[in-house]
């Protein structure tokens, strides 16, 4: 019988994997600001695990959050605390941290019983608030809200110290990501999440149980965003409530949107995009625009960001991730090209 | 797809960037690059044109004397909107892409700590963090070595305001109203030194940043019976505090930190704000003091527009004057590192604004010392010399 | 063979009573058609067996199971699956995928790690998938996403749907509803199909009285919550109440 993944070409997998760890060699091989480079995008790898799990939850099960800023510095001060104040390894802490967010998760998946849409969104965003309280109120452990130092990660013995070392750690924890998130995805759990955004009733005649599965698809996205958290902490080595801002996660549900909802490698895409366009784009084209023009610098690159934002959605309502499957079918037809959209 | 649209970044990075790589990163023949990161765009972006225009307005002045041994001073402004993942990379722009020869200026405290690695790494000094928190001379942190802080920290304005209010009256009853966030974290810090060397207990309430409603608080304070009350706030806390009291028929002596050093203090809070003391950790624009006539001066000298004028644009000012004096002790070639040397070597340097600012390889406060200001008949008026 | 017994039952939404001391039985391997006007609680009842509503008066049994003590995603354990009468597909999965999710009760957690791990399971899930869309001759359609497909593909998805979790019995919302002749003789023969090769009870609720009269071995007529008539399909047809109710209507019209 023909099993649907053999059309499904996987050699580029481990050639993308194999690119993605040669790259900060190829960086340093062009580029003496390789370092600025690896910065961003060991960045974007950490949201990339947070969006992934998001992405599960409110591009997969319809559930918007608004408080994934909060998801995150919860791991990161719960990681922080664990191995700066308690001694926990940081490699147990990877573990442990992203299960305390995963409870915190669940926890704020039981008002998702009973609303959705944009209350939701409000009851996660308030939630985000009441975490920046906590944090600021708990100054025993986290100094409040002058913010705490913490360790770089070590892992058998090996301190990752600079940004050459973490890219790597990141990357590693971002492909694990991205691979169990596409499992998750592409399985039972991953087909029931969907049920539940696009038709509930038929969710639950196909033995969909909603209350378990809406507080699973937060306690999953929590565990993602904690881990996401752990890596965070100890690899910018300072935290503070000024890092995890509620417009953070605004930019996280932009990221998923980008990319093209309810697809992981969407929303790898996207948060690639955003980040990309944020820290590098935009302030190089800031720089070009104010050599030109001799504008003040900060607004040109919010109407920048906005800008480019506004013109994307527009003409890309699929997301990246849509125009990379039509780019494909295209190609794979070509030169008997259809006039025919793909979805 | 991920790599060729990094790739494609890249390489049109790489066109624009390739500057030239002289002894020092960003000093060349006739020029010296220096960083600054602000915010722009964010919570604070009314500092982030004011302050940068007051450093541009010295740096100027300097460059039509003919620089600094020769070297036409630039700095690079990029926007962090007070968020110190954005400051990280900001400073990773500069140091690492931009090679600017040093950072100036960093508004914020998370922001200056969030970057204390990046300092490290690069051995980029940092001097004139645009901050009050004490920690940025805290030698014991991380790249304490690097950062040359200009201020007198909260901490320290905290302690020296409750030294002066018991040496005026041995039994005052002290209370002090703070911001919950670094700030008043900043601010406890301070009070607990005082009440451990004094032996004195402060009645301590904390508001939510951006609270204006202070009525709780107040209350507390009336009912605790302070004499003395020390406000840690900005410019809107005071005023509403100081009204609240005199609403309340409460009518203690009122004190503040340097962000309420403000003349909008004394306009607003009208007859309740008569006699409000603040610290300040610099001379006031409109004083006499050396660098506020030379302020003045190239202020109407270049047209610098009304709006600007003031003591944040002053302030720009003077941390300008600071890294100016480092930038000519660093001598003919200069180096980071001896910046660094250049400037541990200011030894009661009085630039005419701030305290004599001291710098050693084991202090880098540079000065501790604050005036106060007291609201007479609704003026700011400077009442001591420079105490600590 | 299980049966499903319908006694007394009374379902009233606040005022409106849609069910009305309904009682009827259905044996097991027996296709069993609900007619009747819109509004006459056919959907309802649909609605009862399911748990979407919780009737207020009388028991639904199935297979010697208390149904009424169930909630509405253990029915398809008790061997009840059901189809929409507006379609209920998940327009951005697969055709597969949306087949598999009905077969969501048969795959156990301890697969679903299986299934990350290794390709065994993995098969093992899509043969679930490709042996009820080999059933319905739609296997060439299994890659495609649901969006955009035919009416009638995105029909017979739904009816796959059902049938992946192994039901003993289907509840068939109007299959027919807005196709053609062609495909509503298609369907018939489907109908059939399922009952005859998989042995599956089948409990119809269809307009289309050519459909209806055709395929059913019983028919129960609905007016207005209250059960008309109930026998062979040629009865029913012709008892009196109900060419008063459906036949009489279109005199008037």
């Amino acid at each position: 019988m023909k099993g649907r993944y053999e059309d499904e070409n996987l050699t580029w997998i481990p050639l993308l994997i194999v690119g993605i760890f040669l790259l900060p060699f190829m960086l340093k091989g062009i580029t003496y600001s390789y370092k600025y480079y690896l910065f961003v995008l060991n960045m974007a790898g950490i949201y990339i695990i947070l969006t992934v799990g998001l992405d599960l939850l409110s591009g997969y099960t319809g559930l918007i959050s608004l408080g994934h800023s909060a998801f995150l510095a919860i791991g990161a001060y719960t990681s922080a605390i664990l191995v700066d104040q308690v001694g926990i390894p940081f490699i147990l802490s990877l573990v442990i941290s992203p299960l305390i967010v995963g409870i915190f998760g669940f926890l704020i998946g039981f008002p998702a019983l009973r609303i959705t849409g944009m209350y939701l969104g409000l009851t996660t965003m308030g939630f985000g608030f009441i975490v920046k309280r906590l944090i600021i109120a708990l100054r025993v452990w986290t100094k409040g809200a002058g913010g705490l130092e913490v360790s770089p990660p070590v892992i058998f013995g090996f301190t990752f110290n600079s940004d050459w070392d973490n890219y790597f750690l990141i990357f590693t924890c971002a492909i694990i990501a991205v691979v169990v998130g596409r499992r998750i995805g592409k399985s039972k759990i991953g087909r029931a999440l969907m049920a539940i955004r696009d038709s509930e009733q038929a969710a639950e005649a196909t033995g969909v149980h909603l209350a378990k599965y809406k507080m699973l698809a937060f306690f999953i996205s929590g565990l993602f965003a904690g881990f996401a958290g752990a890596l965070f902490a100890h690899t910018s080595h300072f935290i503070s409530t000024d890092h995890f801002d509620i417009i953070l996660s605004i930019y996280f549900i932009i990221m998923i949107l980008v990319g093209g909802v309810s697809s992981i490698y969407g929303a790898v895409l996207g948060t690639l995009f955003i980040v990309l366009l944020d820290y590098l784009f935009v302030p190089e084209l800031k720089d070009l625009i104010h050599g030109v023009f001799n504008i003040e610098g900060g607004d040109i690159q919010s109407l920048l960001f906005g800008l480019i934002m506004f013109l994307f959605i527009i003409f890309q309502p699929t997301g990246l991730y849509g125009m990379w499957i039509k780019m494909k079918i295209y190609w794979k037809l070509f030169p008997f090209n259809p006039k025919k959209r793909l979805i | 797809m991920k790599k060729a649209t990094g790739l494609f970044i890249l390489t049109g990075l790489l066109v624009m960037g390739c500057g030239n790589r002289a002894s020092a990163p960003g000093v060349s023949e006739d020029k010296i690059l220096i960083g600054n990161v602000q915010d722009l765009s964010g919570p604070m972006k009314e500092l982030g044109a004011v302050l940068p225009a007051g450093s541009n307005l010295y740096f100027r002045y300097v460059n039509e004397n003919g620089g600094v041994h020769g070297r036409q001073i630039e700095m690079k402004v990029e926007d962090h909107q007070y968020n110190p993942q954005k400051a990280v990379a900001a400073a990773k722009k500069l140091i690492e892409k931009d090679q600017v020869f040093c950072l100036y200026q960093v508004i914020g405290t998370s922001p200056c700590e969030a970057i204390r690695p990046i300092l490290a790494e690069s051995g980029t000094p940092l001097v004139a963090p645009a901050t009050q928190s004490g920690s940025m001379s805290d030698m014991s942190r991380e790249a304490a070595d690097l950062i040359f802080h200009t201020d007198t920290g909260y901490d320290k304005q905290t302690r020296i305001l409750v030294d002066n209010i018991l040496a005026d009256n041995v039994n005052a009853k002290i209370g002090l109203i703070y911001q919950d966030d670094d700030y008043g974290e900043n601010v406890l810090k301070g009070a607990a030194v005082a009440e451990s060397s004094t032996g004195v207990a402060i009645q301590k309430e904390a508001y939510q940043r951006g609270a204006t409603d202070f009525a709780g608080q107040v209350a507390n304070l009336m009912k605790g019976g302070a004499t003395h009350v020390i406000i840690a706030g900005v410019v809107k806390e005071p005023i509403i505090v100081m009204k609240t009291a005199a609403a309340m028929g409460y009518a203690p002596k009122f004190y503040g930190t340097s962000p309420t050093m403000d003349h909008r203090v004394s306009l607003a809070a009208g007859p309740a704000g008569e006699g409000f003391t603040s610290a300040n950790f610099a001379s006031l624009w409109n004083s006499d003091a050396v660098a506020a006539v030379l302020y003045r001066e190239l202020c109407s000298k270049y047209e610098v527009p009304e709006a600007y004028m003031g003591m944040y644009h002053f302030y720009g000012f003077i941390t300008a004057q600071v890294l100016v004096e480092g930038l000519e002790r660093a001598g003919q070639y200069p180096t980071r590192e001896r910046l660094v040397n250049g400037l541990e070597t200011l030894n009661n340097w009085d630039g005419g604004a701030f305290p004599p600012i001291t710098y050693s390889q084991t202090d880098h406060a540079g000065t501790e010392s604050v005036i106060l200001v007291e609201v007479k008949e609704g003026v700011q008026t400077v009442i001591t010399d420079w105490i600590d | 063979m299980a049966d499903l017994h319908i006694n007394n039952l009374r379902m009233q939404f606040s005022g409106v009573v849609a069910l009305d001391n309904v009682s009827f039985s259905v044996s097991g391997g027996e296709i069993f058609s609900l007619i009747g006007s819109n509004g006459s609680g056919k959907s309802t009842l649909f609605n009862c067996i399911n748990g979407f509503n919780r009737p207020q008066k009388g028991t639904i049994e199935f297979d010697n199971i208390n149904l009424l003590s169930k909630q509405p995603h253990e029915i398809i354990q008790s061997g009840i699956a059901r189809t929409f009468q507006n379609i209920q597909n998940i327009p951005f999965m697969t055709v597969l995928d949306n087949i598999l999710l009905g077969a969501h009760h048969r795959i156990d957690s301890k697969a679903t790690i299986k299934r990350w791990l290794s390709r065994s399971q993995r098969e093992a899930e899509e043969a679930m998938g490709l042996e009820i869309l080999d059933f319905l001759g739609i296997a060439n359609y299994e890659q495609k996403y649901m969006t955009g497909q035919p009416y009638g593909i995105q029909k017979l998805t739904e009816i796959a749907r059902a049938l992946v979790g192994k039901p003993k019995l289907i509840l068939m919302d109007e299959p027919a509803a807005g196709m053609n002749d062609q495909e509503t003789q298609e369907i018939a023969k489907i109908i059939s199909e399922i009952r005859d090769e998989l042995g599956i009870t089948v409990l119809v609720v269809e307009h289309d009285m050519s459909l209806v009269m055709s395929i059913s071995d019983r028919v129960c007529a609905l007016d207005s919550g209250k059960i008309l008539a109930m026998g062979k399909p040629d009865d029913v047809k012709n008892h009196p109440d109900v060419i008063k109710a459906f036949l009489g209507d279109s005199d008037d019209a």
